[in-house]
């Protein structure tokens, strides 16, 4: 039952969001909610892969930037339909996952951690070389608003609600995947994997599959994140975002969706918490912001003491056993 | 006799130690055999090639007529072969039933399985919503031997169903396994205690350094003056043992 009201509180929470952009006028507001969304589906994704399957990645902000410049460049040089070029984008990222999964499986733990962490920085260095592709430190400019046809969605209310619709679309087909089979074989993996592999899990193809699924996610949050912001640079894509949608999905709790939802969304709200509440003096706001990689690093240790699973709530039916589900 | 499983002149190992040596051995379907022999005689990495776990070097595993050498875990499973590992390898963090669930991972409707494991170990039925890695010792292992059972197995792969649990409880899972003999499981059986394998198996191999050195009826294997100084205790342990015979 708890579980139910859980998911109904985020469903409501998520539609309500659609209705936002009626209430709220402010663009900056608007713009850092959209990001918020943004987020929101990177850290399903990462959540996915990392709460519900185990296999941690410091990369994907990497992923992010892929799906960003693949997009961007799409619809720029070859001139593609802006739906076909976001698709294409979450393809390649999905792909790029694909090709650091395969190679990743002999990695677990800690030394996963570090090949995508490696692989963050290459691509960080990438981004900055391939001047060509993705005009260096100078960014890439001017990238085309979305569009169907000749409709343009321009309008940061506009652009919002696509966000917040996408992430919820997100939201719901992961939802599926964690409660149906596919789901159970990445927790199964998760909690022991020769026990997954005894009970004919294909561990191998499992890890494979969600390291492609969470990367296309973040490519499809970075293709979104483009046209939304019209301009992208490196700094968007570096290690920071990949330590910060990890800290998300620990602080949210393992084998959760709603906790790393509400994680990260506090998380990114952090940082732009001065112009979020008019009522704060500049200072406070701008010393909160200097200071939100710490304050993230303490609060992450502070849970980690207190709860090692995280702070999503553990269902006490489980706990205690009462019964069949 | 048609055999469930066929293991022929299997050699595994790791690295360049080879550590299953040209074993071959039969299991009929509804017949438990076990597999003696002291630590590091090869039974372990015995079960993990034949189920895919580590590639055999040479030799064939055969389930009914097919030939499954090296074919992968999951693979196998769907062959219909179960394994309740070593240490049990349960998913802690989730409950009793989604344990059992994906045990039938490879199959589809799994109601019927789930009711028969459920009345083999009438404890679990209290427990499903319960995480599995708060049950004891004995319970856990009836849910990894439950867990295995979901799958629908033909063969099934038992290695050390009896460590760390006390005598009663062990009791009780071995009582399973004559039941599982009635369900037509060909069952190979891994345990240290051999002394209560040989008691509820047909049939027995003996393996040392990686070769099988002995192979018999149970009754034979336990009256068989080197198999009791070797495996089944001491010789204090023989008249105990003789006593069992007698009776």
């Amino acid at each position: 039952m708890r579980r139910r009201l859980n998911e109904a509180i985020v469903f409501v929470a998520g539609v309500a969001m659609l209705a936002v952009p009626a209430v709220v006028t402010d663009r900056y507001v608007l713009k850092v909610l959209t990001f918020v969304g943004l987020n929101t589906i990177v850290v399903i994704g990462l959540a996915l892969l990392f709460g519900y399957a185990g296999q941690v990645s410091l990369g994907h902000a990497a992923f992010f930037g892929i799906g960003a410049y693949t997009s961007a460049r799409l619809v720029m040089s070859f001139g593609l339909p802006w739906v076909l070029s976001v698709v294409g984008a979450a393809v390649v990222a999905a792909l790029a996952g694909w090709a650091v999964a395969v190679p990743g499986l002999r990695l677990r733990g800690h030394y996963l951690a570090m090949a995508t962490l490696g692989f963050n920085e290459i691509m960080s260095v990438a981004f900055v070389e391939a001047r060509p592709v993705t005009g260096g430190n100078d960014g890439l400019g001017g990238v085309p608003f979305p569009s169907f046809g000749s409709f343009e969605l321009k309008t940061p209310s506009a652009l919002f609600v696509l966000v917040w619709a996408v992430a919820l679309l997100v939201w719901l087909a992961a939802r599926n995947i964690v409660r149906s089979r596919p789901g159970r074989a990445m927790r199964a993996l998760h909690c022991t994997e020769p026990g997954a592999l005894a009970s004919g899990v294909d561990v191998a193809a499992v890890k494979v599959r969600v390291f492609a699924l969470s990367a296309g996610l973040a490519g499809l949050a970075g293709a979104l994140f483009a046209h939304s912001v019209g301009f992208i640079s490196p700094s968007s894509f570096g290690l920071d975002l990949s330590v910060l949608l990890v800290a998300a999905v620990v602080l949210g709790g393992r084998e959760s969706l709603s906790g790393p939802i509400v994680a990260m969304a506090v998380l990114t709200l952090l940082q732009y918490l001065g112009a979020l509440l008019p009522g704060l003096p500049r200072q406070a706001a701008e010393a909160i912001q200097d200071w939100v990689p710490d304050i993230v690093g303490a609060t992450l240790i502070a849970v980690l003491i207190a709860r090692a699973r995280g702070g999503a709530p553990v269902r006490a039916k489980e706990a205690l056993g009462r019964g069949a589900r | 006799m048609s055999e469930a499983l066929v293991v022929d002149g299997l050699s595994a190992g790791y690295g360049r130690v080879e550590v299953v040596r040209e074993v071959s051995l039969r299991v009929a379907p509804g017949e438990v055999v076990a597999l003696l022999g002291s630590n590091g005689a090869g039974k372990s990495t015995l079960l993990k090639a034949i189920c895919g776990l580590v590639a055999p070097w040479a030799g064939t595993v055969s389930i009914g007529h097919e030939d499954v050498t090296g074919r992968p875990p999951e693979h196998l499973v769907r062959r219909g072969v179960a394994l309740v590992p070593e240490g049990r390898m349960l998913f802690g963090a989730l409950t009793v039933s989604d344990n059992l669930a994906l045990g039938a991972y490879a199959h589809r409707d799994p109601t019927q399985v789930r009711e028969r494991v459920l009345s083999l170990f009438p404890v679990l039925a209290s427990r499903l919503g319960q995480r599995a890695s708060t049950l004891s010792g004995g319970e856990q292992q009836m849910l990894a031997i439950g867990r295995a059972l979901m799958s629908r197995p033909q063969v099934m792969l038992l290695d050390e169903p009896s460590l760390g649990l006390a005598p009663r409880v062990v009791a009780d899972i071995f009582d399973v396994l004559d039941e599982l003999r009635a369900d037509g499981i060909a069952v190979l059986l891994v345990e240290q205690d051999a002394n209560l394998a040989l008691k509820h198996a047909d049939r027995g191999y003996v393996m040392r350094g990686g070769r099988i050195v002995m192979e018999g009826s149970a009754r034979d294997l336990r009256s068989n003056d080197d198999v009791r100084l070797a495996y089944l205790g001491s010789w204090h342990r023989k008249e105990r043992s003789d006593a069992d015979l007698e009776s």
